[in-house]
């Protein structure tokens, strides 16, 4: 029975050079077949006002875990090395209290520096920035947009001159976004069908779009062009394509597009056609989170709007 | 009790457990065996069945993304006939739906814990068998079943599984994916819950009654104590994901409407699926990481043949992660529209878990650095372990952060990270911890060269494999996309997940090593001898190669720690470098370590 590995003895030198050789082929195959990626690499490009903040943190915490885990591997490589099985293994339980007041040191400086950084950031951002709706209201020019997702495309509403939601002079589009640079664009998310998530990984943000729920999302840009807004939640067969047009104009060149657009729309509105009314009345920002408004039940439900009266947003039908 | 040990309490142990008569017929010894490790052999081979079908489906998804839509080559025409071996998306959502709920559910899972659950527990407390015997057959039975269950829902109509592994409703309702596989695969994750909850319960009643005299809480190995804090989690949080599970499948067949909103009909709440979920499904990645833990304390101490590095520190922030593995869940739900202030919450106490996440690796640094290394096959996966968990656990804190996470959040940066931690961790871990129990289990040995290859190519394949996909999410590219390129923001990704393809391959290639030494030395490897790595755990002191069915004449009396190696009297006087935890060695000294012992405890 041990013939098998008197022979792999016997083959193991040659097997090793083989399979050395193998290795260092089939790599220089694939390195071949697949040459180095050139592009695309790294974060996209960030056209927001604060996204520059979360790539801050995200590189700085690429920062310090690099050093770590470099520290890491040197040590398992020098303990290997030197301390191999002919060193004498030093008999330590590690238990006394200099050791263990060491251990517990170096975890709390790497806590305070590494998670600290994280935390203290992160919650001056999200307090500040990401999540302050409030802040973000108030802007006198800031752009509302109710975007409601469904299996798999991106409905998207403007109020239109008047303000208001679900009214005649309301922009509807689809798959198409567009918005003014330097300004607050506030997106309220719903959806009709299944869960998905609006992102935008250009401007560094996201937010699922729920049945059921409203959910907010803010941002600034800070440059022009044109840019993919992207579905993150598994919403089915054709989640892939879900994609839509994030188009981020000047100022002047939004006014233009949304002034014609709401025209257009007026002509063509229908004050019989329930569908189209998928919109609801704009959640204030001082709301709390269940999706009621202060100014009581939406008008409508961003739902199949035949089932409106039993499937709505309005509170009673969360709680 | 076991502190002060009096001949009466040594001589009490020996009644408390029955010697189980060996059985005789096939159907008893071979099929229902009530034997731990008979058991604990059903279900390594359940698991590695399953982790190589949920392993091949890995490779269609990694084809998927390097190729989109393009025929899968050898296999695809077999597989998928009615498009010329081409993946459609329907399937490619099915593929990876299942690869992840077959992975985690059907192979790390058993593997594991089913397997080295049943086999380590006992032996290495000095325990003849489970306290309920029965019910451990039981347990391997119903998994068994529910594997049934998962076969069974790839051929029915419309076929398994599709709403990915976190079953999101209303995805994962009639509406979103009809057709019986989703209803049959979440039924296979009740019925595996129920499973595991059996085994759990047996796991943390053995350890807690049958510890053999002498053998006290900080004497159990490290693999000991990651298994029983893994049974803990297990037993208080799989009921969860039962219960959600089944409200789902209420929902589905029986007109409930729990999770059900908006055109699926219903005044239901999907969010609250989410919340049973990770209440149950973050404590699931701490369950498929402590006994892996436990295994590198050892392997760490075992093979560099010093003590582990202030064990109980180890030990205490294992605990701790237990404990607050219960109240971070809410870090998977931040982009859901959670209140900020509960985010924030969320956010602080996941941080935290780094603080005992850093003891345990330094812990693990130090007892490896003034050893003396032998690098044996569960030794370099051991490392391997420590290594890919590095990776994997640091690159987490992006994700526990909510502005970080906000960017990170469902790319595949998400999906590199928790293949590190809880798939490559997981995976090295438990073939560390086989190659080291073979010959334990089957009497034979494996052969070391072949288990350095698959090292290699299992070690460097993750790293590469996930590495790449980190960098892939990093760049922006959501995970579970069809075809990632119809974005035109990823579009110079196409070379990078090309590549990572290949190594996911080489990976795939790699496993051959271990699958051809397994069956080799499973019929013709070199007998055992009793202690082949010369450790000092009870179950290489105390039992031969493999055990008896009743694994021990006497119960033995346990003196030490488990990682008591290169101590100068025991080198001096004996002449080796270990000695065993049962050893009789220099009594009155050792009287004195329980006396202290017992005070400490």
């Amino acid at each position: 029975m041990n013939i098998g590995f008197t022979m792999m003895n016997h083959l193991k030198k040659r097997l090793t050079s083989l399979l050395v050789t193998l290795v260092a082929l089939t790599s220089a195959t694939f390195a071949n077949a697949a040459p180095v990626p050139a592009t695309g690499w790294g974060l996209p490009r960030d056209v927001s006002v604060d996204g520059h903040k979360i790539d801050w943190l995200i590189n700085a915490t690429t920062f310090f875990i690099t050093i770590l885990f470099v520290i890491m591997c040197i040590w398992m490589a020098a303990a290997v090395v030197k301390h191999g099985k002919d060193h004498q293994a030093e008999y330590d339980h590690g238990d006394s209290g200099h050791h263990v007041a060491f251990a517990m040191a170096i975890s709390a400086v790497i806590f305070l520096v590494v998670d600290g950084n994280l935390w203290f950031n992160s919650t001056i951002d999200v307090n500040t920035t990401f999540w302050n709706y409030t802040e973000a209201e108030k802007h006198p020019e800031a752009v509302r947009i109710e975007i409601n997702a469904h299996q798999w495309a991106w409905d998207a509403r403007y109020a239109g001159p008047d303000g208001k939601f679900n009214t005649a002079d309301d922009i509807v589009t689809l798959n198409d976004i567009r918005v003014p640079v330097g300004v607050p664009i506030l997106f309220q998310l719903a959806s009709t069908d299944v869960i998905h998530s609006f992102s935008l990984p250009n401007l560094r943000i996201k937010q699922d779009a729920m049945p059921g729920m409203i959910n907010r999302m803010w941002t600034t840009a800070k440059e022009t062009g044109e840019f993919d807004i992207a579905c993150t939640q598994h919403c089915g067969t054709h989640h892939y394509k879900m994609k839509g047009l994030l188009t981020i104009l000047k100022m002047d060149e939004y006014k233009s597009w949304s002034d014609k657009m709401s025209r257009i729309h007026a002509r063509g509105y229908d004050p019989k056609d329930q569908a189209a009314k998928w919109g609801w009345a704009w959640k204030k920002a001082d709301t709390n989170d269940d999706g009621i408004s202060v100014e009581g039940k939406p008008k409508s439900a961003a739902l199949a709007p035949e089932r409106s009266q039993s499937v709505s947003l309005a509170p009673e039908a969360r709680n | 009790m076991q502190g002060v040990m009096t001949p009466a309490d040594i001589e009490a142990a020996q009644h408390l457990q029955h010697i189980h008569e060996t059985p005789k017929s096939f159907v008893k010894h071979y099929v229902f065996s009530i034997d731990h490790k008979y058991i604990a052999k059903q279900f390594l081979w359940a698991g590695l069945l399953f982790l190589f079908f949920g392993g091949m489906l890995a490779m269609l998804i990694r084809w998927q993304w390097a190729y989109p839509g393009e025929a899968v080559p050898v296999v695809g025409n077999l597989l998928f006939p009615d498009t010329q071996g081409a993946i459609t998306p329907p399937t490619y959502n099915t593929i990876f739906t299942t690869h992840g709920l077959i992975m985690i559910f059907f192979a790390i899972t058993p593997i594991m814990i089913g397997c080295f659950g049943n086999f380590c527990i006992p032996l290495m407390i000095g325990a003849r068998d489970m306290a309920f015997p029965w019910l451990n057959l039981l347990s391997f039975w119903i998994f068994a079943l529910s594997q049934a269950l998962v076969l069974a829902s790839f051929c029915v109509e419309l076929g398994s599984a599709a709403a990915g592994w976190t079953t999101y409703p209303p995805l994962a309702s009639q509406v979103g994916t009809p057709g019986l596989g989703q209803s049959l695969m979440v039924l296979a994750l009740f019925v595996t819950g129920v499973s595991t909850i059996m085994g759990a319960i047996n796991y943390i009643t053995t350890v807690i009654r049958f510890r053999a005299p002498g053998m006290t809480w900080f004497r159990m190995p490290g693999t000991v104590w990651g298994l029983w804090l893994t049974s803990i989690l297990n037993a208080l949080f799989v009921p969860v994901l039962g219960s959600a599970g089944l409200m789902l499948l209420f929902d589905r067949h029986f007109g409930t409407q729990f999770f059900l909103t908006g055109a699926a009909g219903g005044t239901g709440d999907p969010i609250l699926f989410q919340h049973l979920f990770w209440i149950f499904g973050h404590p699931e990645v701490y369950i498929l990481i402590l006994p892996i833990w436990g295994f590198v304390i050892d392997f760490m101490s075992f093979f560099a043949r010093k003590p582990a590095y202030w064990f109980r520190g180890s030990i205490y922030a294992m605990i701790t992660v237990t404990v607050l593995s219960a109240v971070v869940y809410g870090h998977h739900m931040f982009v859901t529209g959670m209140s900020p202030l509960l985010g924030q919450a969320f956010m602080l106490l996941t941080l935290v878990i780094s603080v005992p996440a850093e003891i345990l690796f330094l812990n693990w640094l130090h007892t490896i650095w003034k050893g003396s290394i032998r690098l044996t096959v569960p030794m370099l996966f051991g490392l391997g372990t420590i290594f890919v968990f590095g990776l994997g656990g640091l690159t987490g804190i992006y994700l526990g952060t909510i502005s970080t996470d906000l960017y990170l959040h469902d790319t595949m940066f998400v999906v590199g990270h928790f293949h590190l931690t809880m798939a490559s961790a997981a995976f090295l871990g438990s073939f560390g911890a086989l190659y080291l129990w073979f010959p334990k289990m089957y009497g034979r040995l494996m052969n070391p060269f072949l288990g350095k290859v698959h090292f290699w190519f299992s070690t460097v394949g993750l790293t590469l494999v996930f590495g790449f996909q980190m960098l892939a999410g990093y760049a922006g590219q959501q995970r579970r996309l069809y075809d990632p390129f119809q974005y035109s923001y990823l579009e110079g990704l196409q070379d990078l997940n090309r590549f990572t393809t290949y190594c996911a391959f080489a990976l795939a290639i790699g496993q051959l090593a271990f699958v051809y030494n397994f069956f080799y030395s499973l019929f013709a490897g070199k007998r055992a001898s009793q202690n082949p790595w010369e450790l000092g755990t009870i179950e290489w002191t105390d039992c031969a190669s493999p055990p008896v069915h009743h694994n021990f004449d006497r119960i033995p009396v346990v003196y030490r720690g488990p990682h008591e190696y290169n101590h100068p009297e025991v080198l001096e006087k004996l002449g080796r470098d270990w000695i065993g935890q049962t050893e009789e060695f220099d009594p009155a000294a050792d009287a004195a370590t329980s006396d202290e012992v017992a005070a400490t405890a």
